[in-house]
């Protein structure tokens, strides 16, 4: 019951925080968006060159740095890696394709639901369908293998990268982009920020609460904890709505803020999500807190968002209020048509190191 | 009044799906949860097995090729409070 309220609590803080975020200054429903503020990111580095959507969103710095000083406090600090790093690039890489087609990560996906934004019904149906065919393959034996130990200094990856990032925030060299117009010029100030980043980090360190876990547990082994997590995000993100910003709340499909209604392509969009997510072992929220624990491999799977948005917005394949272009709708096909490829040969490969390690041991050998 | 459950970790989700088959196969009384958090701050799958049989459940899982990770023991606090006692009773 403790436990419960734990979670709850923790989902809550995120509720509250993006509504409160919106409040202060940041885009509509975009309080906080995990997939959109690494793709803010990429823009503000210069590698795309959107001019709408570049900003060095201090949100993020904020979870890693939150989750790597109470990871560190506890002892929970260790830098490990070497599970599959090239397939977690690619995976990181299709998930941001899906999630730009979508516009949201899934965490935006439940704050756009909690005001009103049915579009988010179809993509959480995309979602709970990607994960759903995600367990599939996890049954059938994909699995990611095993990371080791690796040096300390890795581990401590992207701890320096959020503190650089701040340092270019903070004195905005001429190589940072910043928007001037478009979502990338809605900014809360940087001190709710980073402040807001750093209560949810180091809370989600402490809690686990994944998008993606809370339904995988559910069907996986009928385990509710992390679904009262999401739960709560709903409830708080839609209370904290009514009261903050209750001009934005609005039911229905059209005129929701950046977010568009071609349902085939919300659905499929978070499809890969869903998928790339549960075969990833986590929703682009949770990497970032791993690869604040010391996890190299989030923090590979992380590099695979960044040039995952680089790509999408230098190729034109992220949709917009407009809707979702041509090139969107090839990449998250081309997407969905890789990751299954992947996760299937890898499937194959494990069931039939299976056979063998077990006919050498005796098994089942027959003559 | 304090019991304990023993708790097995895996490397992987599919490892934990396997042996959740076989042990079941086999009749074990075995189950699934998410690796408590005292244990571990990772988020995956471990199974919930009784303590007293624990080496039996080691030898199936060697035999199966089933990759262990670490077997702890947990203290179970009696956290009922009066009305879940009374429900109960």
């Amino acid at each position: 019951m403790k436990n419960k309220f734990k979670i709850i609590f923790a989902g809550g803080l995120i509720g509250i925080f993006g509504a409160v975020l919106v409040f202060v200054g940041n885009p509509v429903n975009m309080g906080i968006c995990v997939a959109c503020f690494y793709r803010d990111i990429t823009g503000a580095l210069g590698l795309h060159r959107a001019s709408v959507v570049q900003y060095l969103r201090p949100e993020i710095m904020g979870f890693v740095l939150g989750a790597f000083i109470i990871a560190k406090l506890k002892k929970e600090f260790k830098p490990r890696g070497g599970s599959s790093p090239l397939i977690r690039f690619f995976f990181g890489f299709f998930l941001i394709v899906g999630a730009l087609v979508f516009l949201g990560c899934p965490l935006r996906m439940i704050l756009r639901l909690a005001n009103g934004d049915l579009n988010a019904v179809v993509g959480l149906a995309g979602y709970i369908t990607g994960i759903i065919i995600g367990i599939r393959f996890l049954k059938i034996g994909f699995t990611i293998g095993r990371s080791v130990n690796q040096p300390k200094i890795a581990g401590y990856s992207m701890p320096i990268i959020s503190i650089v990032l701040l340092i270019f925030l903070f004195i905005a060299p001429s190589f940072i982009f910043f928007s001037e117009s478009g979502p990338g010029s809605y900014t809360a100030p940087i001190i709710w920020s980073l402040a807001a980043g750093l209560l949810i980090g180091g809370t989600l360190q402490r809690t686990r609460l994944c998008t993606a876990g809370g339904f995988r547990d559910i069907i996986l082994i009928k385990d509710f904890h992390l679904m009262w997590g999401l739960i709560g995000i709903f409830i708080f993100s839609l209370i904290g709505n009514l009261i903050l910003n209750p001009d934005n709340f609005m039911i229905g499909f059209s005129g929701q803020p950046i977010a568009h209604s071609e349902h085939i392509w919300n659905f499929l969009g978070m499809v890969l999500v869903g998928l790339t997510a549960v075969l990833l072992g986590g929703c682009p929220l949770r990497q970032t807190i791993l690869a604040a624990e010391g996890d190299t491999d989030a923090v590979i799977t992380i590099f695979g968002f960044i040039a995952g948005s680089a790509f999408v917005h230098n190729f034109g394949l992220a949709a917009s209020p407009k809707g979702v272009p041509q090139n969107g709708k090839i990449a998250v096909v081309i997407g969905i048509i890789v990751v299954l490829g992947i996760a299937f040969m890898v499937a194959k490969e494990n069931q039939r190191k299976r056979k063998l390690s077990k006919e050498a041991k005796g098994g089942k050998v027959s003559v | 009044m304090t019991e304990y459950y023993c708790v097995m970790t895996f490397h992987s989700t599919h490892h934990s799906l396997i042996f959740e088959k076989e042990l079941k196969k086999r009749g074990f009384k075995i189950k699934l949860m998410p690796v408590p958090r005292q244990v571990s701050s990772s988020c995956g799958t471990a199974a919930k097995i009784p303590c007293n049989l624990r080496d039996d459940i080691i030898s199936i899982c060697n035999e199966e090729n089933i990759e262990v990770d670490e077997v702890h023991k947990i203290e179970q606090k009696n956290t009922k409070n009066w009305f879940e006692r009374f429900l109960s009773s």
